[in-house]
């Protein structure tokens, strides 16, 4: 009696799909890039951190801002073999533009060049999401934000990769101002503030986000050129 | 006997072949010649840029057909976060006896992710045209953009504007002759051309459609009901705009993958013009005359 | 009905929610312990670590949870798994080693706990997804022993000097081949326990935050909460400040707050 009162419903056995030999092309290495425009600077961050899709480091300098012109760079998270050849499509062809017509492309240049670059992958995408960041030729501070497949748009900031929708709504409230009856102070940050938030929030997707830590590369682009910042970001 | 006559028939053959071929040769473009004649800079450059006008070169994957392709790399279980490209979402247009009126909202999801509020859906074919976005947010803008450069040869070469016929069948072939790649587009090309005000549906199956009235998207519904119930040839301009707007409006309120601003641009017969761009959220206030009571700052 | 008075588990559910995931729904994560725990058995008694990130798929669901769990006042438990599926577990072990205790009226047994725990583990096939370390000091045959096992989720054990279990076992065992010596001080086995629980720490990314030691000797239980904190915030900018109205207020109400009197009535039965 006391057997039959304890026996147990049989868990329901689960369809095993039959695994057979498959192609994967693509594997999440992770990380959290952002940028902040300014009327006459822009600020980009990115982490270092290169997992290996699960709960493994591959390395923790692994710097995923790259510097295309003297006043544009872009940001790449996603794959990191992908983010190369990606990288190295855009750089070939920017050094060859600047061969040819005796100057670097304009930034929305690139932003446009970029997106046809990713489209021509349309059919077998990179798994890159980027951000093209810079000043254009007034100076004025610009981000754009893409999706795999090249579609982009122009916007004052913007954040990609695993940390993006805890950034996201941060940069909404504090750079975007979104749904704020009451502005306290200007509508637009200095590039001291704009500086400052970045950095809380690379920091702040650092202590939820598992994929995004160790360093981060701060990035500050203006009329003068571009500048590189290593920032420390906890290594757990 | 028979072998050795077989043999000759197909010796001859094979030399009249070779002699068509050569003829057919012939009448091909030497690249070399031509070359040969302009200096070499120039050469570098025109097969330069003939390399990157050709947008008939697309990476395809490495087996399987392109359409199902990614499907397959993310039904898996280690596969990684799949890509979610960007979608949009409500559009709409109609013609009446002032021209066309184009609506649409300006949200952009990715999957349950809102990537953007503030969209332009609204394309800018060229100063006479214009098209709409739904439907893959890449596709549509790359291949838009396509089309302007297509339509702005036609009226180099041709000295004159093209008809929007003519323009929706540029389109609607270049996604026929994509079809079962993938593509996702839902989009209405309008114009005032020599015919007059027209308007055309054109999506990623082929489908091209002359019509009054399209709606475009999963809001499309919604718009519909606002848009035929208020409809009718002779409305006034503003009449026609406040309706495309209105009819947006009310998709933004129920569905949810609608939102952000709505865009209305009004096609006349001196080409297109932005008419306005507002907040959902202030029309909502607006039509349904809610206003915050601690709205102490003024700030419109 | 019939499923109630069986104790145990229900599956009912499991089908449908099967029949839903294949529709394209997807279930939501179940809270994970992704860790690092660790044991080691010293001179006069065992050493247990942990570390105190709980995770939601790629999301720190917690920076500082307790991974070390009470069974009885000289037993402790380290759990890795499915958050709920380690306390629960150890909180009903911990419950029914209590009432053995008060029927036999003698301290409890770490084999006894280990024997309850493995069976329990078993009886489930692994659906209870509890990886756990069990540690304790008690008396055989008059002598005081400590004692340190592990328990696999479908409810193998082994006893074993030094234990690592959870998705950051392998960087703390590396710690513990390389530096691990026989008969330790306490304080030799508290910083080698320490050093391998921040070796999963800092090279598993399921593990993180600050280390949980928990020392068992004769003497009694010390519970040391975050002995090392190696993972304190490094930046933080000015506080973000909103002036008030800066939410537009549709519209207001005022709730009574509910009476701080209870009437109670006592209904009397009629016929």
């Amino acid at each position: 009696m006391m057997m039959d009162d304890l026996k147990l419903t049989a868990l329901p056995e689960k369809e095993v799909p039959i695994s057979h030999h498959r192609f994967e092309p693509y594997v999440d290495n992770g990380g959290t890039v952002l940028a902040v425009a300014g009327s006459n600077y822009c600020i980009v961050a990115g982490d270092t951190r290169m997992s290996d899709g699960g709960y493994g480091i591959q390395t923790r300098h692994y710097t995923k801002v790259f510097k295309l012109t003297d006043k544009c760079v872009i940001a790449t998270s996603g794959m990191q073999a992908d983010t190369i050849a990606l990288r190295k499509r855009l750089d070939t062809q920017l050094r060859q533009y600047e061969r040819d017509h005796g100057k670097s492309m304009s930034t929305p240049a690139i932003a446009q060049f970029l997106s046809n670059t990713l489209y021509h992958k349309r059919f077998f995408p990179f798994y890159t999401f980027n951000l093209v960041a810079g000043v254009d030729e007034d100076g004025i501070g610009c981000v754009w934000t893409y999706d795999a497949v090249g579609s982009h748009e122009r916007v004052r900031f913007s954040s990609q990769g695993s940390g993006n929708q805890l950034i996201q709504p941060l940069l909404d409230n504090q750079v975007g101002k979104f749904n704020q009856q009451i502005v306290d102070g200007p509508r637009e940050l200095s590039a001291e503030q704009a500086l400052s938030l970045v950095k809380d929030a690379i920091t702040s997707a650092g202590e939820r986000d598992i994929y995004t830590g160790d360093f981060a590369d701060i990035v500050t682009i203006d009329q003068k050129g571009v500048h590189f910042e290593k920032f420390d970001l906890k290594l757990d | 006997m028979m072998c050795e006559e077989a043999m000759i028939d197909r010796d001859d053959y094979a030399k009249r072949v070779r002699k068509e071929r050569k003829n057919r040769i012939m009448i091909e473009i030497n690249f070399d010649k031509i070359s040969s004649s302009i200096d070499s800079n120039h050469e570098e450059d025109i097969t330069r840029d003939l390399k990157y006008l050709s947008t008939t070169h697309f990476e395809l994957p490495p087996n399987s057909k392109p359409g199902e392709f990614l499907d397959q790399v993310w039904d898996h279980p280690n596969a990684p976060k799949p890509i979610e490209m960007a979608h949009g979402t409500t559009t709409l247009a109609f013609v009446f006896n002032g021209g066309v009126i184009v609506a649409v909202d300006s949200k952009s999801t990715q999957g349950s992710y809102v990537a953007s509020r503030t969209v332009k859906k609204v394309i800018e074919i060229t100063p006479n045209l214009l098209g709409t976005m739904a439907g893959g947010a890449a596709d549509c803008s790359f291949w838009e953009r396509e089309l302007g450069r297509r339509c702005r040869l036609y009226e180099l070469r041709n000295k004159e504007l093209i008809s929007v016929a003519a323009a929706s069948k540029i389109l609607a072939n270049i996604v026929y002759s994509y079809k079962g790649y993938g593509l996702s587009m839902g989009t209405m090309i309008t114009g005032w051309d020599k015919t007059g005000p027209c308007l055309y549906y054109v999506d990623n199956d082929g489908t091209r459609l002359k019509g009054q009235r399209f709606s475009v998207g999963s809001g499309s519904t919604y718009a519909y009901g606002v848009l035929d119930s208020g409809y009718k040839p002779d409305l006034t301009d503003q009449e026609a705009q406040e309706l495309g707007r209105r009819a947006v409006y009310h998709a933004t309120h129920r569905d949810a993958m609608s939102g952000g601003f709505i865009n209305v641009y009004h096609v006349k017969e001196t080409g297109w013009v932005k008419i306005s761009s507002d907040d959902c959220f202030k029309l909502y206030q607006k039509y349904y005359n809610v206003k915050p009571i601690n709205d102490n700052n003024n700030n419109a | 009905m019939e499923n109630l008075n069986r104790g145990g588990f229900t599956f009912d559910l499991c089908k449908r929610n099967d029949l839903i995931e294949k529709t394209g729904l997807k279930m939501k994560g179940f809270l994970k312990t992704g860790t690092t725990i660790v044991g080691v058995v010293y001179k006069d008694g065992v050493v247990l670590g942990a570390d105190t990130r709980a995770t939601e798929g790629p999301i720190v669901a917690d920076k500082n949870c307790e991974k070390i769990h009470y069974i009885a006042d000289n037993i402790y438990c380290c759990g890795a798994g499915t958050a709920a599926d380690t306390e629960n577990t150890t909180n009903l072990i911990s419950s029914k080693l209590k009432l053995h205790q008060l029927a036999t009226g003698k301290q409890p047994r770490v084999i006894t706990a280990l024997t309850m725990l493995k069976q329990m583990l078993f009886k489930y096939q692994g659906h209870v997804s509890a990886a756990l370390i069990l540690g304790g000091v008690d008396v055989i045959g008059g002598v005081v022993t400590p004692s340190l096992f592990t328990i696999h989720p479908h409810g193998s054990t082994d006893q074993l000097p030094y234990v690592t279990m959870g998705s950051g076992s392998l960087a703390a065992m590396a710690i513990f081949e390389a530096f691990y010596k026989k008969d330790m001080t306490k304080l030799e086995a508290m910083t080698l326990v320490a050093d391998a629980i921040k070796s999963g720490i800092f090279n598993d990314l399921g593990s993180g935050s600050n280390v949980d030691v928990t020392v068992i000797s004769q003497e009694g239980v010390e519970i040391h909460r975050g002995y090392e904190k190696p993972n304190e915030r490094k930046y933080r900018s000015n506080p973000y400040n909103f002036k008030k109205g800066t939410a537009p207020v549709l519209s207001t109400s005022t709730l009574e707050p509910l009476g701080s009197r209870i009437i109670i009535e006592d209904v009397t039965m009629e016929g």
